[in-house]
């Protein structure tokens, strides 16, 4: 612990040299725009600016696109807020009560809420780093395909937490969901299937393209049919503020989400996904207004946002200890790396500590320098709404369009979103929520892998679910959540669900 | 490099844009196609062969990514594109066996080699045979033992079925003549490591510069090398031909032209690549990957291509269809 210390106070000189602070604040700057600005993601933010980075010494480069992709942690809460739309994938669930929020005229509390459950998130992130990295990183090892399995079985259940509208609709809504996700290349046997000879299918449907058109282009073709206030909900400069009660409100959920989205993002591969979904069906499971949810609910803004946020930090964590990169854009930063001759591994630490603690230290000047960045921002961004409709949707729908195709420079992409948009109008009109079936689209094809590579390494045998400690205990916490559920059903008790199932019987009946 | 000369680089960088427009190739950007995700090999060795072929071609050299259904779609729309030397394609050994595989599930191919015209390799990175600490293997004898007598076992980890991880299992099983064991696909040569580092298979077959760092923390043994020689970096590491297996392969970064492309262009690229191989930039770059300096011309690479494209052929009829 001493010598931690003091290898962090090491980290600290080097992460305070002038050169070293202006890059960091570069890495940040350019995470916060690219998270803002739809139309280019954190993927290709960083791959753009590493040949750049050719001629600074591998710490400076590690610093200033390590930025970039927290700060787009930040940034990427401010259009799912004020418009609806998901910048990323990670930020699907904080459009649902952010822009809820925003709509009753809490844009900008829900702005500031979001940036400090970042600022939390991000802190502890990097605090936890610091301490536990290490024995960390071998849990991390020890998450094969039966214990991914066993997680989105839990995420499967959980789903049940994630809609505000009755059970059965929610069910739907993820199976639609569920076969959207069958779509693409089976990695078992090579097959296409559903692609309709689009090579462009192969890879399934993506995320961002389903998510901004349901929720985004949804909301923007629905507008028109419904009265539209003249009045823009553009709140006084007072009002930006969070009272006291959503400050209260969000304290337990951004240490919630924090505390999961840590623990998730540490697990490889594509589980930093879901830790927002987690975090968000979470919130609404311990809330004691599940109600509230989907109408703006201060706790279905922090979690998930501080969930996602300490995710990516958490990402670093088997990156820099074992040298493994969890998604993609830690990959790109072992690339970057690699250039620069510093190979991540067990050995960064000991071979490196330079770059190792100055990057570690970085992060805690950058998350504050974020906070400082996004904080005043808050009012400009809310301006956004003092903008007529009139204008400010085509503009909206512009961005959607070249934000889709960015991701994959696809064009089926586009067309992907276009369909999908047209659909979520449908949907609002029927009151369907689209939430599950992102959550359906996103859980499908890493379930179906998971479960199928289990059965290669136990040759057909179920048991292994059962065998291995971390899968058997996330297996025992989904049976005793059912049987949480199926004690309300049979003591009959009504909660929430039911009362909403029944107002949606008596709006039918008018 | 300070600030300024940052500063004044980028500057340099903006300035080239609007370049005169000349009659001769090039006379406007040339765009690089790279069929794989960021973060990839084919994306850290073609932004720097890009960024030493500016100067060269005097012309703005812009990578765009461009990946998806295993490198499929980037080759079709290099493929597809006009064939006037300002689209090239970054790609790898997955190019070689698309049609097979097409072949094999009676699709009509998408690409064939002959859409591609060979440019230049620009690395080869040796295939390690791999095992992790677990397990009791020391040489590649002890583990075709051990294969031999329980194949049902051993589970092998690739980044994708067909993929340049899976062939090198299956050209392995045929130079040992051990029965085919068991194959866990995953999403990429990352994952297809961490399935190996966890334990949940036994072996792999990875790129040299991607293992390295496990190797030397002592988390993997590499058992053999599918390089010809024996490579610098781990030079104990018995090549499968001293040890009287024959086979050979390596993962590589190639760029192409499209078919069609004319003859004097064709030829102006690959002078302009061979030249920008010399580069600082490009060498270090490779250097610090940990891959030896392994860059061929378009002729031996077209060769080279021959060769590998055949033995790729016969591997992806070795594993056949799946069930």
């Amino acid at each position: 612990m001493e010598s931690t210390l003091f290898s962090l106070a090491h980290g600290f000189a080097i992460a305070f040299q002038p050169d070293n602070l202006w890059y960091a604040f570069l890495g940040c700057l350019v995470g916060t725009l690219v998270g803002v600005l739809p139309g280019i993601g954190p993927l290709s933010g960083i791959s753009i600016l590493l040949p750049v980075t050719f001629g600074l010494d591998a710490t400076q480069a590690v610093i200033m696109l390590a930025g970039i992709y927290y700060g787009s942690q930040y940034g990427g809460s401010t259009t799912s807020i004020l418009m609806r739309i998901p910048g990323e994938a990670s930020s699907v669930m904080t459009c649902i009560d952010g822009n809820a929020m925003a709509k009753k005229g809490r844009a900008g509390a829900a702005l500031c809420i979001a940036a400090v459950g970042s600022w939390v998130a991000g802190t502890f992130g990097v605090i936890a780093l610091t301490v536990v990295a290490p024995p960390l990183a071998t849990i991390a090892l020890k998450f094969g395909p039966p214990e991914y399995t066993a997680l989105l079985i839990l995420g499967l259940i959980f789903l049940a937490y994630m809609s505000s509208s009755s059970l059965v609709r929610t069910l739907l809504m993820a199976c639609i969901g569920l076969m959207l996700g069958m779509i693409g290349i089976d990695n078992m046997t090579g097959h296409f299937r559903y692609s309709f000879n689009l090579t462009e299918l192969g890879d399934g449907i993506g995320i961002v393209p389903v998510a901004v058109g349901l929720f985004g282009l949804g909301e923007i073709l629905a507008t028109p049919s419904h009265k539209v206030i003249g009045e823009v909900i553009a709140p006084k400069f007072r009002e930006l503020w969070p009272s006291r009660k959503e400050w209260n409100q969000s304290f337990w959920p951004i240490g919630r989400g924090t505390l999961l989205g840590f623990i998730i993002g540490i697990i490889p591969g594509s589980a930093h996904i879901i830790s927002s979904f987690l975090s968000y069906a979470l919130e609404r499971r311990v809330s004691k207004n599940p109600e509230e949810f989907g109408h703006g609910a201060v706790a279905g803004v922090a979690g998930p946002e501080s969930a996602n946020n300490s995710a990516s930090t958490g990402a670093f964590v088997p990156m820099l200890a074992l040298g493994i990169p969890t998604g993609p854009i830690p990959a790109v930063l072992m690339g970057a790396l690699m250039v620069h001759g510093v190979s991540p591994g067990p050995q960064l630490v000991t071979d490196h500590p330079d770059v190792f603690w100055g990057f570690v230290a970085s992060m805690y000047v950058g998350n504050l320098m974020l906070l400082a960045l996004n904080l005043p921002l808050v009012g400009l961004f809310v301006t956004v709404l003092r903008i007529p409709y009139a204008y400010l949707y085509p503009l909206i729908i512009m961005f959607c369009i070249i934000g889709v195709y960015e991701v994959n420079h696809s064009i089926v992409d586009v067309w992907i979103m276009l369909i999908m948009g047209v659909l979520g109008y449908a949907l609002r009109k029927f009151s369907f929520d689209p939430a599950p079936l992102v959550l359906g689209l996103v859980i499908a094809p890493i379930f179906e892998q998971s479960l199928r590579q289990s059965l290669i390494m136990s040759n057909g045998n179920y048991l292994i679910f059962f065998s291995r400690p971390i899968s058997a205990g996330l297996l025992i916490v989904c049976i005793v959540l059912l049987a949480m559920s199926a004690m309300t059903f049979i003591l009959k008790r009504k909660d929430w669900r039911d009362k909403l199932a029944e107002a949606e019987a008596g709006e039918a009946q008018q | 490099m300070d600030r300024r000369s940052f500063v004044i680089g980028t500057a340099a960088c903006v300035a080239a844009g609007p370049a005169f427009a000349q009659g001769a190739f090039p006379s406007h950007a040339v765009t690089i196609l790279v069929a794989f995700p960021p973060g990839g090999a084919n994306d850290t060795v073609t932004r720097p062969i890009a960024a030493a072929l500016e100067p060269i071609l005097k012309q703005p050299v812009v990578v765009e990514t461009k990946a998806g259904a295993g490198g499929q779609i980037g080759a079709q729309v290099a493929a597809t594109a006009k064939p006037d030397g300002y689209t090239l394609l970054s790609h790898n050994n997955g190019i070689s066996g698309y049609a097979e595989v097409d072949k094999l599930f009676g699709r009509e191919p998408k690409t064939k080699r002959g859409d591609f015209i060979p440019l230049a390799r620009l690395v080869a990175d040796p295939v390690l045979l791999l095992v992790n600490d677990q397990q009791p293997y020391k040489t590649v004898k002890d583990f075709v033992d051990d294969a031999r007598k329980r194949p049902e076992a051993i589970v092998y980890s690739s980044g994708g079925l067909y993929g340049a991880t899976h062939l090198p299992v299956a050209i392995l099983e045929k130079a040992t003549g051990i029965p085919k064991l068991r194959h866990l696909p995953t999403n990429g040569g990352g994952p297809a490591l961490t399935a190996l580092l966890g334990n949940n298979a036994q072996i792999s077959t990875q790129a040299l510069s991607a293992a390295a760092p496990h190797i030397k923390s002592g988390k993997l043994r590499a058992l053999a090398t599918f390089g010809a020689t024996r490579s610098k970096v781990l030079p104990d590491v018995p090549t499968l031909k001293e040890l009287g297996y024959s086979a050979e392969y390596y993962l590589w970064v190639g760029l192409f032209a499209p078919k069609g492309t004319p003859a004097d262009i064709v030829a102006t690229l690959s002078a302009a690549l061979d030249k920008a191989a010399e580069s600082e930039q490009f060498k270090s770059v490779v250097a610090n990957l940990g891959v030896e300096s392994s860059y061929q011309n378009a002729k031996d690479f077209a060769a080279f291509w021959e060769a590998d494209a055949k033995l790729s052929d016969e591997a992806v009829q070795l594993i056949g269809k799946q069930a």
